[in-house]
């Protein structure tokens, strides 16, 4: 932690940060008290339905919802049609890229109900209001859809083809085929020259698997019309309560004042929950034309249907090294699947923070990359954990190691050679980002001490013995966090019954921010963090915020905490002066009082909120940080593959980050554990699947791998806190998503090690015990 | 003729819910799930797929782990139900609970009540459980949060706490 900002004088200083406090969220989550959308009481609330499209292009002929209307307990059915009449407005999406010749992208309407032709399985073209779920469910399925089935791009390469078919007619460009937006950056010449002068090129062609977020709770949504205020309320599960209003009024074409929004528990976000759907706007329309709350449960495989997909990308990497194994250029040209519509981040984030350091921890002088990102016939894809970062950082991990194994090196030797020496801090790699610091040849050797590296060479004579083949696998990662809003407000307010309420817009999605703002505002005044309280993810009460994502919680929010938490003091100061009749210079403050230095006449800080006419003190104040931070890390994972089987165990695992100040160590750590299991389940299992005409095949946790329980090895996690950054006054770097960056390519470099001597050198993900005993089996033929 | 009749036609039952029995009314297709969370107003029981492949609705039904997305509310009659709300006592936490609050084993919260339901029975039967039998016993559980692990250790930091007091 920074010096400046907890003075190493002031008592108690490492009292709350550092400490594995126990999480104030957990008094209510433990006990069944959690408030989760579905979990809202709302009085005479109508259940709502959606027709989905069952086909991946479809235009709509004709749509009769008469049946429905009749059905049992129905009270009103809405199509596409009725939302525009209404004059509802498409979605918005962030729009960070152009198209390949430099125009905007175009914007293909995303409307809260497909009206005209359907895009994907799963396109929402109608909805049913009644009494119960139920009711609205089997009225749903009375709706007499007239498709005409259209051919449909559902493959990403295919959908780059001149002859592909055209998700959107506007975007389609001969040479590119269903382009969505189009992202190049680097010295595409020097890069061809290094190349041609290298001595060795090593080449790699890498899938990164399509997965779904899957947060366990499901899609929900409760939304209220209040006819004589004129104003909606909107429950949902989200991580940016302010970004769903913002979203939501210009949907509905209203003021942001008229929509609340409101977010207590998410049952975790992971990327998915970050924006508003169509779904959210087409249950406000509904509430306020039945007159009725509307609430929505998705079932799980609505969720398949429903929620944004992540990953889908397809990279081909060039690697130029000299004679003394250095390497000189990295050239990298990616497919980006964006889906049959634009989601928030979604034509983004193949080339959104993740391409600010292709290079990762090496130092490469030259770039060329090129991103194109392609629509298709299949659910939006947007971000998840680590959005884009871990794709870039699976790539040239992946690549390294296969350079070691194509130049004879050793993995770990290649790696020293070629990292960024702390020396060179701060750094600017070739895509014109600069690390401001790190010690990447520290934490590689933290890595290998805490993996046991020596010991390798052992335990797999001992696995050979038992006829398995036994691999290890290494990766060093960097992320980019803190996301593009580095700004976040707090208000604090001190009152008469001892405690300080922090209002905050970074949003609790199970990743106890709570807990650890109230560390940090308890440490700052001296307080019990039990005398915290903690207000988020309520429009109406919090102004402002970035809600969570990109890892910025602590960094950018608790910083805000930390600035407001001083702002009080400062605050208190001067209403002490008064009360205690000095001057506000000689005014002090220790843990909780007010005191003229150098005599015994205090006030404590609730005393002195009791005596102001309000009854209390409060402040608002608004912080920048100075910049994304960089936190990195390095993981080690080892694996037994059973070659009858093909099944691939993680038997052991290690891993060193680079978070810089670590503020509830419990908590990063079950932040890093988490990660690892989603990168875990990506490597091994995880893998949403569309056939040839588009349709999803694995809709259900029967067909889509989740990791359980038993998947999961013994985790060893450090943190290496002797790297602080200087951009944000706690010294703190993100530590939401880095687990899952560094376990893929930690995981498949070790399965593709035990495989080498059997002459595999590639596989992608997911390993599934198929695709590696199909690889084997190949071999030995 | 249908439904419509159908749905009106409620069976009314006392159900015994964490000790307390509960006179209750609802359509007899309803789940135990169902009839919790809405019927009973306990919401600390969460579905996650309805569908028997989450865990996240578990609760014990005579001691045992159940499916309650599985099981239809009527069968219950008469029958002990515990619930995630029924495990503390007053203000004391289970001993499960405080070592999931100590060793950070909940994140988001939402698998945690049927996790806390399976591991209770699963001490109940055995008090001193491997982590093997533990990984086995909350196989059926997902958490897309946690990875597991601290959740192990607070079932195991539980076991131990909960025969020191024995
Ligand atoms: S909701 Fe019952 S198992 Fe998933
Ligand atoms: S804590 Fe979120 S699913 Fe387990």
């Amino acid at each position: 932690m920074n010096d400046a900002a907890f003075p190493s004088g002031q008592p108690g200083a490492s009292q709350w940060i550092g400490k594995p406090v126990r999480r104030i969220e957990d008094a209510r989550l433990l006990t069944g008290h959690g408030r989760f959308t579905d979990d809202v009481p709302l009085e005479n609330a109508a259940h709502a339905a959606f027709l989905r499209s069952p086909h991946a292009h479809a235009r709509i002929r004709a749509l009769d919802v008469r049946p429905a209307l009749a059905a049992p307990g129905v009270i009103s059915v809405f199509t596409g049609a009725d939302v525009a009449a209404e004059g509802l407005k498409s979605l918005p999406y962030f729009a960070l890229h152009k198209r390949p010749d430099g125009s905007p992208m175009t914007a293909p309407p995303r409307m809260p109900l497909t009206a005209d032709v359907a895009r994907f399985v799963g396109d929402p073209v109608a909805l049913v209001v009644a009494g119960t779920r139920n009711q609205a469910r089997d009225a749903a399925e009375l709706i007499e859809a007239d498709w005409e089935p259209l051919p449909a791009a559902a493959d990403l390469e295919a959908s780059a083809r001149s002859d592909a078919p055209q998700v959107w007619p506007a975007a389609f460009a001969p040479d590119y085929g269903n382009i969505a937006a189009y992202y190049r950056m680097g010295d595409r010449d020097a890069v061809a020259k290094a190349l041609a002068a290298a001595k060795h090129v090593v080449r790699l062609r890498v899938v990164n698997n399509r997965v779904v977020a899957n947060p366990l709770e499901p899609r929900a949504l409760a939304a209220q019309y209040d006819a004589s205020s004129e104003r909606y309320t909107l429950w949902c599960p989200t991580q940016n309560t302010h970004t769903v209003r913002a979203q939501m009024a210009a949907v509905l074409g209203i003021g942001e004042a008229r929509l609340r929004v409101v977010c207590t528990d998410v049952g975790g976000g992971f990327g998915a929950r970050g924006y508003a759907y169509p779904e959210h706007a087409a249950l406000l329309f509904a509430a306020r034309r039945v007159g009725r709350p509307v609430r929505w449960l998705a079932d799980r495989s609505e969720n398949f249907l429903s929620e944004v997909h992540g990953r889908d990308s397809i990279a081909e990497a060039e690697l130029a090294i000299d004679a003394g194994h250095r390497f000189t250029a990295l050239r990298i040209r990616a497919l980006g699947n964006v889906g049959a519509y634009v989601s928030n981040f979604g034509a983004a984030v193949p080339a959104m923070s993740g391409a600010r350091a292709p290079t990762g921890v090496y130092a490469i002088p030259l770039l060329d990359h090129e991103v194109r990102i392609l629509f298709t016939h299949t659910g939006p894809v947007d971000a998840y954990r680590g959005a884009g970062r871990p794709e870039m950082g699976y790539l040239i991990e992946r690549l390294v190691s296969r350079a070691a194994q194509e130049l004879g090196a050793d993995p770990v030797a290649l790696r020293l050679k070629n990292l960024i020496p702390a020396a060179r801090m701060p750094y600017t790699n070739p895509a014109g980002q600069t690390y401001d610091c790190g010690d990447f040849e520290r934490i590689l050797r933290g890595a290998l001490a805490a993996a046991d590296w020596e010991g390798f060479p052992a335990r797999k004579a001992a696995a050979t013995r038992r006829g398995r083949l036994y691999g290890r696998g290494i990766a060093s990662y960097i992320e980019i966090t803190g996301s593009a809003r580095l700004t976040e407000a707090v208000r604090l307010t001190a009152a008469p019954d001892g405690t300080v309420t922090l209002l905050s817009g970074v949003q609790p999605i199970g990743q106890g921010i709570a807990t650890s703002f109230a560390q940090i505002v308890a440490q700052r005044l001296g307080i019990d963090p039990e005398a915290i309280r903690v207000v988020q993810g309520d429009t109406d009460i919090v102004g402002s915020g970035g809600g969570a994502g990109g890892s910025r919680g602590l960094q950018v929010g608790g910083s805000a905490a930390l600035a407001g938490a001083l702002a009080l003091v400062e605050a208190g100061r001067l209403l002490a002066a008064q009360s205690l009749e000095a001057a506000v210079a000689d005014i002090e403050y220790r843990e909780g009082r007010f005191r003229i230095a150098g005599t015994d006449r205090s006030i404590g800080l609730f005393e002195l909120a009791a005596a102001q006419p309000e009854r209390r003190i409060a402040v608002e104040h608004t912080e920048t940080v100075k910049g994304q931070t960089w936190p990195n890390g390095c993981q080690v994972v080892e694996v037994e593959v059973d070659p009858e089987t093909g099944v691939a165990d993680v038997v052991r695992h290690a891993a060193v980050d680079d978070f810089g100040t670590v503020i509830n160590p419990l908590i990063a750590e079950g932040q890093v554990h988490g990660g690892i299991a989603q990168g875990l389940g990506q490597a091994l299992m995880e893998q949403s699947v569309y056939d040839a005409s588009g349709q999803l095949l694995t809709g259900s946790f029967m067909d889509y791998a989740m990791p359980r329980a038993e998947l999961v090895p013994a985790l060893s996690t450090r943190f290496d806190e002797s790297v602080p950054t200087r951009l944000n006054p706690l010294g703190a770097k993100g530590a939401g998503e880095a687990g899952c960056h560094g376990a893929m390519p930690a995981l498949v470099n070790a399965v593709l090690d035990a495989l080498a001597e059997r002459g595999v050198t590639t596989l992608d993900m997911p390993l599934t015990s198929e695709r590696v005993w199909r690889a084997l089996s190949t071999r030995a033929a | 003729m249908s439904q419509g009749v159908m749905v009106r036609r409620n069976v009314h039952i006392d159900l015994r819910v964490n000790g307390e029995t509960q006179e209750a009314s609802f359509a007899p297709y309803k789940t135990l799930l169902e009839v919790l969370r809405e019927d009973l107003g306990l919401t600390g029981t969460k579905h996650g797929c309805e569908l028997g492949e989450c865990g996240a609705c578990a609760v014990l039904v005579d001691g045992e782990p159940q499916l309650s997305c599985l099981v239809l509310a009527v069968e219950c009659e008469g029958r002990s139900i515990e619930t995630v709300e029924g495990m503390a006592k007053g203000a004391e936490l289970h001993p499960l609970q405080a070592a999931f609050a100590d060793l950070g084993a909940a994140q988001c919260g939402y698998c945690t009540p049927g996790i806390l339901m399976t591991a209770k029975a699963l001490l109940e039967r055995e008090p001193s459980p491997t982590r093997d039998r533990i990984r086995e016993a909350i196989s059926g559980n997902l958490c897309r949060c946690t990875g597991y692990q601290q959740i192990y250790e607070a079932v195991e930091e539980a076991a131990r706490r909960m025969k020191e007091s024995a």
